[in-house]
């Protein structure tokens, strides 16, 4: 199953038991129903579809109205880039609703295009800026195992937050990763390997490079933790901190294209507790500015390289 | 009592309640700003007057004169702005952000504009709460200039929303004047080009208002319509500097903090000789007589209800 069809039926799932629910966006009931993301929804008759207007500003702010009066609501988005007009209510808004007691919930459900070719208007691809800014909770979908915790725990519960996904990963096979090993409350840490030689941690929409890696790594006789973030919100990683401090090695897999990473709080909280042996940092590399051409978006990982280096 | 006698003592509540807030101002006793609302008192109670248990009222930074018209109290609202737990809101709101969830005020926005789309999905949710309740949301002349705004108003109508959109058009966005800063936006046509029903307010009658508002709220209920309302108001307390760079005096309009030149030992609680005054208005309905009779009731009513 792709990792679109598998998104799409499990918002499917979730939609249809909910009354007095109001999902909305543009599009989201016609054409490629956002490239079938949304495509065949059906909710109970209490609830609304609806194909918005292009206000993406307002339609935050609609959202909010409708959570401060008790009335859930999902806001599916084209592009994650469309939300940088909606952050006023992001900050400003959500800190008003969240200072006082609200039962109903808010998602908004934006597709990061990270696929490079769409150019550089559309190319913001760091979901942590979005929610670090007010401290929004915020979650990614990787995998089959992390889509079928989080959307079915957090699309629809109280509160507000993002649930991002990919659209380099649309048309790709979902990943199904062998094991869940830990996943904490909040749904935010989730481990699927564990091993002594090395601990591999992955940010943003880098879950697939981190996968090869395992893959490689198992290969070459190299047994390796594998965790994945998948909150940018500040979260409790001690789980990865005390598996740092068995393995003394690190590969931090970062596919964000901001300038502030997420994985920098990590490594402020391993450094203060272990001495590494190894750290290696996979980023994005910006010494031109091809990065901002409409090219294929792929990180190069030399994976040789790095199974050279762990085992020097 | 008469039905404008009535109207009166609330409007001038709101007036003397803001003037002991502005004492306490002046007097450097606040750390929040505090927005004052002289000169809108009477919108604020007609406001009031037609709103039932389901409507709800979605207000701006200058939200004091809705507020003391929604609770009638002082002391809890002086609270707020004290940050004290007692306060209206327990002291998470300070002032801009002031709302009142019992009376209806369940959003109130610092920032300009941003309350228009908030009130369209408040409109969607009591639709699809299948309540009787209509929005009510305001902004100022300022507010125009948002992208919001024409955002909301296309929401509201595409959805068919009922709601009474009100602008409150003092002329001013803080130290500029509308010919200082854009061209001149006539609402009225915007309005139409929407499809948007337009009505326009001025003259500070409360038994006017409260008749007109009435009207338009049915109206849009009925036929599921957002109604603009454009509000002609004078924000007063504005005083004259005179320093060095302005030894014939500079003209200072009231945007936020104190308002050094409004006393509130002023009786009947005047502020500006002219229709732009509410209180100007009821002394040519009631008499200057009947006016200090009942200032002085309202002032003892506040005094003791502050001690």
């Amino acid at each position: 199953m792709k990792y679109i069809e598998l998104i799409n039926n499990l918002i499917k799932e979730q939609v249809s038991k909910h009354e007095q629910l109001v999902i909305f966006g543009q599009n989201i009931s016609a054409g490629s129903c956002i490239g079938g993301m949304t495509r065949d929804l059906s909710i109970p008759k209490s609830g609304r579809i609806i194909n918005s207007t292009n206000s993406e500003n307002s339609l935050c702010g609609f959202g909010f109205g409708m959570m401060i009066n008790e009335v859930s609501s999902i806001f599916f988005m084209k592009q994650l880039d469309f939300l940088l007009l909606g952050i006023d209510h992001l900050v400003n808004t959500y800190n008003l609703i969240r200072n006082h007691k609200n039962n109903a919930s808010f998602t908004i459900f934006p597709i990061v295009m990270d696929n490079g070719f769409q150019g550089l208007q559309s190319s913001s691809n760091n979901f942590a800026d979005f929610c670090s800014i007010a401290r929004v909770k915020g979650y990614t979908i990787t995998n089959k195992i992390d889509a079928e915790k989080i959307i079915s725990s957090k699309l629809i519960s109280p509160g507000f937050r993002i649930i991002a996904i990919s659209q380099r990963m649309f048309k790709d096979e979902i990943i199904v990763p062998q094991e869940l090993i830990y996943v904490n409350e909040e749904n935010n840490v989730f481990q699927y390997n564990s091993g002594d030689d090395v601990t591999i941690v992955c940010f943003n929409f880098s879950f697939p490079y981190g996968q090869q890696m395992v893959d490689i790594l198992k290969e070459n006789n190299l047994k390796c933790s594998f965790f994945n973030i998948n909150s940018p919100t500040p979260t409790n990683w001690t789980k990865i901190v005390d598996d740092v401090s068995k393995t003394k090695k690190i590969i931090i897999i970062d596919d964000s294209k901001s300038e502030n990473l997420n994985y920098h709080a990590l490594l402020n909280d391993i450094y203060d507790k272990v001495v590494l042996d190894k750290k290696i940092i996979l980023k994005r590399n910006f010494d031109n500015t091809e990065w901002l051409n409409p090219v294929d978006d792929q990180m190069n990982i030399n994976y040789q390289q790095i199974i050279n280096d762990l085992k020097s | 009592m008469s039905e404008l006698n009535s109207l009166t003592e609330k409007i001038l509540r709101i007036r003397l309640a803001q003037m002991m807030v502005n004492e306490n101002y002046k007097d450097g006793q606040f750390k929040i700003p505090i927005h004052l609302a002289f000169g809108h008192e009477t919108f604020a109670v007609a406001i009031n007057e037609i709103m039932d248990d389901e409507d709800k009222l979605i207000l701006t930074h200058r939200n004091i004169a809705y507020n003391l018209a929604r609770l009638g109290k002082l002391r809890p609202i002086m609270d707020e702005y004290y940050l004290k737990c007692t306060g209206l809101d327990g002291a998470k709101s300070g002032s801009m952000n002031l709302i009142n969830p019992d009376k209806g005020i369940i959003y109130t926005s610092s920032i300009l504009g941003n309350n228009f789309s908030v009130a369209v999905g408040i409109a969607m949710s009591l639709k699809i709460k299948q309540k009787n309740g209509i929005t009510i949301v305001l902004g100022g002349d300022g507010s125009l200039e948002e992208g919001s705004f024409h955002e909301s108003i296309l929401m509201f109508k595409s959805l068919n929303l009922s709601g009474l959109l009100i602008i409150e058009n003092n002329e001013w966005s803080m130290a500029t004047k509308i010919s200082e800063r854009r061209i001149p936006i006539d609402l009225e046509i915007f309005a139409k080009s929407y499809g948007v029903k337009y009505v326009q307010f001025s003259g500070n009658n409360p038994v006017n208002y409260i008749q007109e508002l009435k009207k338009l709220k049915e109206f849009s209920k009925k036929n599921n319509e957002l109604i603009c309302i454009e509000l002609m108001v004078n924000t007063l307390g504005d005083w004259v500097m005179t320093n060095d760079q302005n030894p014939d005096g500079k003209f200072i309009n009231y945007h936020a903090g104190p308002a050094p030149t409004v006393d509130v030992k002023a009786c009947p609680a005047l502020i500006k000789e002219n229709n732009s005054d509410p209180i100007f208005v009821l002394i040519d309905l009631l008499g200057v007589n009947e006016l200090n009779k009942l200032s002085d009731k309202i002032r003892n009513e506040l005094e003791e209800e502050m001690k």
